[in-house]
């Protein structure tokens, strides 16, 4: 017995010692990724963008000669997923930067566990509030909740409702960002008539329709998704409720418009934004035109190639492939970066800083709010 | 006033949803012993089969599709017994259980293959709901209590009034005993998943109708009914219909002393409650369609 354990401690010395030799002639990132599971429809156009901007980075050079490589790990787009999959590229395959695995809730869960092995996380997708604090290794290239939270605040003030209901999907996104709306309100001196949480994923919202009926609002502000905001819509239609419906990015979709069956006419919301019409946009465009004929660009597919690039730029910098001159690196890369998506230059907290449009339906299509 | 009366209202429409599936499930499990995990899954295939005949290539009619989703839903449930359940029925209840399971996987992810796991939805425009005193309802939630009434309505006269309705009461109450008697257990089996589907079906798509369609809607409701079945003791009918009304109300109105985050909660922990205090469901009856 003894005998088998030694060898098998053997042979586990020798694979690891085996694979740290192969990499040092290319220099490989980690991702988790979902590429099965209810975000794999997602997850694919992840993984394009950031092949795509692999694919550049290494026609001009790779890292100091070096091809750069990504490992990508699916996750399921479950929380447990992506922790056993950040797990292996840490313990087995020890890649000092690991691209996080979207929605907040999952990259939430990865969060502790690449601060506590002083791992570089970087995400591409969650917006969550909370992922600011996570720790100094955790950084993001998607603009944080704060700011939106701050961005519906200040649209409901600016549309003068003073009183409002709040009302906001119960998970750590829609917890994060209600607080700094709420914050954020009530300092401009709003005052929030009723507040509540509703679960995700149920097809009858109507109790809450009725708590909102009961107080007869103007507006309500609703920090959800594409089939509860669509849901919720359709019944506050059907009850009878009239008020004017303030949303955050998460709702803005084609999808939410047309499960609402008009009911989503005169919706008004907040999203990130970036100009379209900067040369990175329109290089991002062609690039991905020509790599993939005939694809329609996927959902932050920009951010996950931005991502990609500024990581490569930092690689190309740093002293070491030790994760704390990485980090150096990324930070200093990350001065005055333009992206795709604008200015990357992160803050003390891993964040960039954004620029929020206003979004609403006429006439059942998504457009911009003037 | 209004707000609780509107509360309620909206429970009993709830309730009266649940008490369609409950009802169903309860009666399989009279009759066979077993709850049937995939009993959500016929729930979902009677609002998926009607929006497979409403889109192209069959683009039926709405009120046309209706009869031969509910045909094929039938058939769906009686081919679950005979093709898989029959063969296990003299076997262990665990068996027959872990079967259901399987199916139910199968069935549902058969739906995630053909629709997709993506929301949908009938493209029906929201109509304003019927005003009265303050209250509030909606032509298709109109239509969902009407048919919890009908369907009820018609079990109620065929168990009571109809040599088939005794048979199968008399089968729940001794499988054996019926069956020396000679009563046709074919006959009754093929009843019960029949009205158990049709049941689950027409439930499914009125719930379609009145919100969306998903694959997991069968499960989530499955569970519910699950629910109502315990409430009203396992293999009891009415007590089904009593309990599915009883968790509708109770979650609806729920919601005006707790955030309605919590729904499912208030009615889960009712069901804990009961489950302590009165483990053999509200009536005290343990088995047997009564």
């Amino acid at each position: 017995m003894k005998k088998i354990i030694f060898l098998l401690t053997g042979f586990c010395f020798f694979f690891s010692g085996a694979y740290a030799l192969a990499g040092t002639n290319e220099v490989v990132v980690g991702s988790v990724t979902p590429l099965t599971g209810k975000l794999a429809v997602y997850g694919e156009g992840f993984q394009q963008a950031m092949l795509l901007a692999l694919d550049e980075v290494n026609a001009s050079g790779g890292i100091n000669g070096k091809p750069m490589k990504i490992l990508f790990e699916d996750n399921n787009s479950t929380s447990k997923g992506s922790v056993s999959g950040i797990q292996k590229l840490i313990a087995i395959h020890k890649f000092p930067v690991i691209f996080g695995p979207a929605a907040s809730s999952n990259f939430l869960a990865v969060c502790p566990i690449a601060q506590d092995n002083k791992v570089i996380l970087i995400g591409a997708e969650s917006a969550a509030s909370a992922i600011s604090t996570c720790g100094s290794y955790v950084f993001r290239v998607f603009p944080s909740d704060l700011g939106q939270g701050k961005g519906v605040a200040e649209l409901t003030d600016n549309l003068g409702y003073k009183k409002v209901v709040l009302t906001y999907v119960n998970n750590d996104w829609g917890v994060g960002l209600a607080e700094v709306f709420k914050e954020q309100f009530l300092k401009n001196g709003g005052k929030l008539i009723d507040e509540f949480a509703h679960d995700e994923g149920k097809t009858d919202y109507r109790s809450e329709i009725l708590r909102i009926k009961k107080e007869s609002p103007k507006a309500v502000v609703n920090i959800t998704y594409i089939k509860e905001g669509a849901t919720m819509l359709k019944q506050a239609y059907e009850t009878g409720v009239n008020v004017q419906w303030l949303m955050g990015s998460a709702s803005k979709s084609p999808k939410m418009v047309a499960l609402a069956g008009g009911a989503a006419e005169g919706v008004i919301g907040t999203y990130p934004t970036f100009s379209q019409e900067t040369p990175q946009y329109r290089a991002f465009k062609e690039a991905w035109a020509r790599k993939y004929p005939g694809k329609k660009m996927p959902i932050f597919g920009e951010y996950n190639y931005d991502m990609v690039k500024l990581t490569a730029k930092a690689l190309k910098g740093a002293q070491s492939m030790s994760p704390d001159d990485i980090r150096a690196a990324l930070i200093k890369a990350s001065k005055g970066y333009i992206g795709v998506t604008g200015d990357k230059t992160f803050d003390a907290n891993g964040d960039i800083s954004a620029t929020y449009g206003r979004w609403t339906v006429k006439g059942g299509k998504i457009g911009d709010y003037k | 006033m209004t707000y609780y009366a509107q509360l309620v209202l909206n429970g009993v429409i709830a309730g009266s949803i649940y008490a369609l599936f409950a009802v169903g499930l309860t009666m399989v499990y009279g009759v066979f012993r077993f709850i049937n995990f995939a009993h959500g899954e016929l729930i979902a295939w009677g609002a998926y089969l009607v929006l497979l005949l409403i889109n192209p290539p069959f683009s039926v009619p709405l009120y046309l599709a209706v009869l031969p989703a509910l045909l094929v839903t039938m058939a769906i449930g009686v081919g679950q017994d005979r093709y898989v359940y029959q063969p296990l029925i003299h076997g262990n209840r665990i068996t027959l259980l872990i079967a259901s399971i399987g199916v139910s996987y199968l069935l549902r992810n058969t739906i995630r293959l053909i629709w997709g796991s993506d929301l949908m939805t009938y493209g029906i425009r929201p109509v304003r709901g019927i005003q009265f005193a303050g209250l509030s309802i909606t032509p298709t939630q109109i239509l969902m209590i009407g048919a919890a009434v009908f369907f009820l309505g018609a079990l109620y006269f065929l168990l009571t009034r109809t040599m088939l309705g005794k048979s199968l009461r008399a089968v729940a109450d001794n499988m054996e005993l019926a069956a020396v008697m000679g009563i046709n257990m074919k006959k009754v089996s093929l009843t019960v998943w029949i009205l158990a589907s049709l049941f689950a079906g027409a439930g499914g798509f009125l719930l379609a109708l009145d919100t969306n369609l998903e694959p997991v809607m069968g499960m989530t409701n499955m569970i519910k009914a699950f629910a109502a079945v315990l409430l009203g003791g396992a293999g009891n009918v009415w007590g089904a219909l009593v309990g599915g009304l009883f968790i509708g109300i109770a979650e609806n109105v729920g919601v005006a002393f707790f955030s309605p985050g919590y729904k499912d909660f208030i009615s889960f922990a009712l069901i804990f409650l009961l489950l302590i205090l009165r483990p053999k469901g509200i009536f005290g009856v343990l088995t047997g369609v009564r």
